[in-house]
């Protein structure tokens, strides 16, 4: 029971958040066209980068920088982030920190595996399973937009020739549709394994739906194996970039609550278990400045490393931003991600490594726990976490975009009860 | 409204932990379900609640009702003893009055059916 003195901060409009965020999409659509622009046949680079985007299987790991190129990767991004804003307008939603973590991670993973194709069919499924149990739309936009996460199975059976191009296409939209329409119920039903500790609970539900996919078409005999595309270069127009988004999001927090920087220790103490909305918690002001704070973070480590910022990393990055509207401050997520650099050196992988960079960020997803059980916990369960991700894919054919949801759930379902075996009387 | 009378039974689950957790060891609930809404009253007799800490509660309660994180999240509240659950709590009602009456903690909360 903790009392905690209220925050006072400007009063935001959900059309003023809207507008906050819309800024992302409006930056990468610039960047997008500003790097193409000076190349012969501007228009050709660009409509062929989008459909070799959006005609890629995607299957993890797929990186559109490398598929499509700079440019229409981030015209990608930028278009399905368009689309999502407009779906949050047109609901008239409360942008809460949950909506604003399903739009930072489906911004982050149009750089490798969601394009303007494979995610409409699990918009459609949704919509279906809407009219069918007579609910709204916007009830279920949350699940829908985080579960895209299944949307590489709609490319890999439209596109990796595994059925002839007509019947190939025809099915993998029937897939996502199904996929859409069975997501909410599954996913709501999946926390339960995990208690919340794992944010990315569409990750897990999504790896468990890969799983059985997976599992039939291998029955089959139709194999899905993971995929290893990945751009290679280091590109500083996408860091500068990067930087100064977060910056904006920091001066934001700075705007709305002139007393961020004094009060930013309050966000500390907070598990992160969901749901721990920030936005209502703390107020928008500690909310933007934690997202600002958390890029620049997770953007100096993936630097400080040697790694490469390219899709799949900027993915790590944005996912990590989202949620830091949603339960994710530096106090939980240090642990977690300093257990899985212990686990890869003493195994002997390459730490600037894109795989290793991504799990490292990805692996936040169970900073509840370091947030409830403390620092120590919080390695194990980092240790335990970087163990499990370097073998699941392979179980969902990497299929489940959210690989490291997948993980998570795992670690924290096996985790949480045993440390609760350790707690005494009445807690 | 799918699940309507599981979700009731939640939140009356996770009240229920937190009274008798943190505060007392005598709790009524009375639960009356009409037909556009539903309504449940609790009396947490003798309560320990600093007033800062009801006014809190209130707030949080008393946040707008939100249907997509209840339609994705529902299943979580009453699931552990932990009190980020409230906040469960607050975005699956409509209404909540929640004041100190007679040494005692008084509540009404209200859900309205769609």
């Amino acid at each position: 029971m903790t009392v905690l003195e209220p925050i006072q901060e400007r009063d935001l409009k959900k059309e003023q958040v809207l507008m906050i965020l819309v800024v992302f999409p409006i930056a990468f659509l610039a960047f997008g066209l500003g790097s193409i622009l000076f190349q012969s046949n501007p228009e050709t680079t660009l409509m062929r980068g989008l459909w070799n985007i959006s005609s890629a299987p995607t299957v993890l790991v797929t990186d559109f920088l490398e598929v499509g190129g700079v440019g229409a990767a981030f015209v990608n991004s930028a278009l399905i982030g368009f689309f999502n804003l407009f779906l949050l307008k047109r609901y008239k939603m409360r942008i809460n920190g949950l909506l604003i973590a399903a739009f930072m991670t489906v911004l982050g993973f149009s750089f490798f595996g969601k394009n303007v194709f494979n995610i409409l069919p699990i918009y459609v499924g949704g919509y279906f399973y809407c009219r069918y149990q007579r609910i709204q739309m916007k009830d279920v936009i949350l699940v829908i937009m985080f579960s895209t996460s299944m949307a590489p199975i709609i490319s890999e059976i439209s596109f990796a020739h595994i059925f002839t191009r007509p019947y190939g296409l025809m099915l993998g939209i029937v897939v996502g549709i199904l996929i859409g329409f069975i997501i909410v119920p599954l996913s709501s039903h999946m926390l339960r394994f995990h208690d919340g500790f794992n944010l990315y609970n569409i990750g897990f539900t999504a790896g468990i739906i890969g799983t059985v996919v997976t599992s039939v078409l291998r029955s089959f005999k139709i194999e899905i194996n993971p995929v290893d595309i990945l751009y290679l270069q280091q590109n500083k127009g996408i860091i500068i970039l990067l930087i100064i988004l977060f910056l904006y999001l920091i001066s934001i927090g700075l705007l709305i609550n002139t007393k961020v920087v004094k009060e930013y220790k309050r966000i500390l103490p907070y598990r992160g278990r969901s749901i721990t909305d920030f936005t209502q918690q703390l107020g928008y002001g500690i909310t933007f400045f934690n997202m600002g704070t958390m890029g620049l973070l997770s953007l100096l480590y993936v630097l400080v490393v040697g790694g490469i910022v390219n899709g799949p990393v900027i993915a790590g990055i944005f996912t990590i931003v989202g949620f830091a509207a949603f339960g994710k401050h530096p106090k939980n997520c240090l642990p977690i991600m300093l257990g899985v650099i212990v686990a890869a050196f003493f195994v002997g992988y390459d730490l600037s490594s894109t795989g290793i960079i991504i799990s490292v960020l990805f692996s936040t997803t169970i900073a509840p726990i370091a947030g409830t059980y403390g620092m120590g916990v919080g390695i194990i369960a980092g240790i335990l976490h970087l163990a499990l991700v370097t073998n699941i894919g392979t179980i969902h054919g990497g299929i489940n975009l959210y690989n490291n949801g997948f993980a998570g759930g795992l670690v924290a379902g096996f985790l949480v009860p045993i440390m609760d075996a350790f707690k005494k009387g009445e807690v | 409204m799918r699940h309507e009378t599981k979700k009731i039974s939640r939140i009356v689950d996770e009240l229920t932990t937190l009274f008798l957790k943190e505060d007392t060891n005598e709790v009524d609930f009375k639960i009356k379900k009409e037909p556009d809404q539903t309504i449940i009253e609790i009396i947490d007799y003798r309560t320990h609640f600093e007033e800062a800490y009801i006014e809190q509660l209130r707030g949080t309660l008393n946040i707008q009702r939100q249907w997509e994180i209840e339609e994705y999240y529902w299943q979580l509240t009453g699931e552990t003893d932990y009190d980020e659950e409230l906040c469960l709590v607050g975005v699956m009602i409509d209404e909540a009055i929640v004041e100190k009456r007679d040494g005692n903690l008084y509540m009404r909360l209200v859900r309205y059916h769609k």
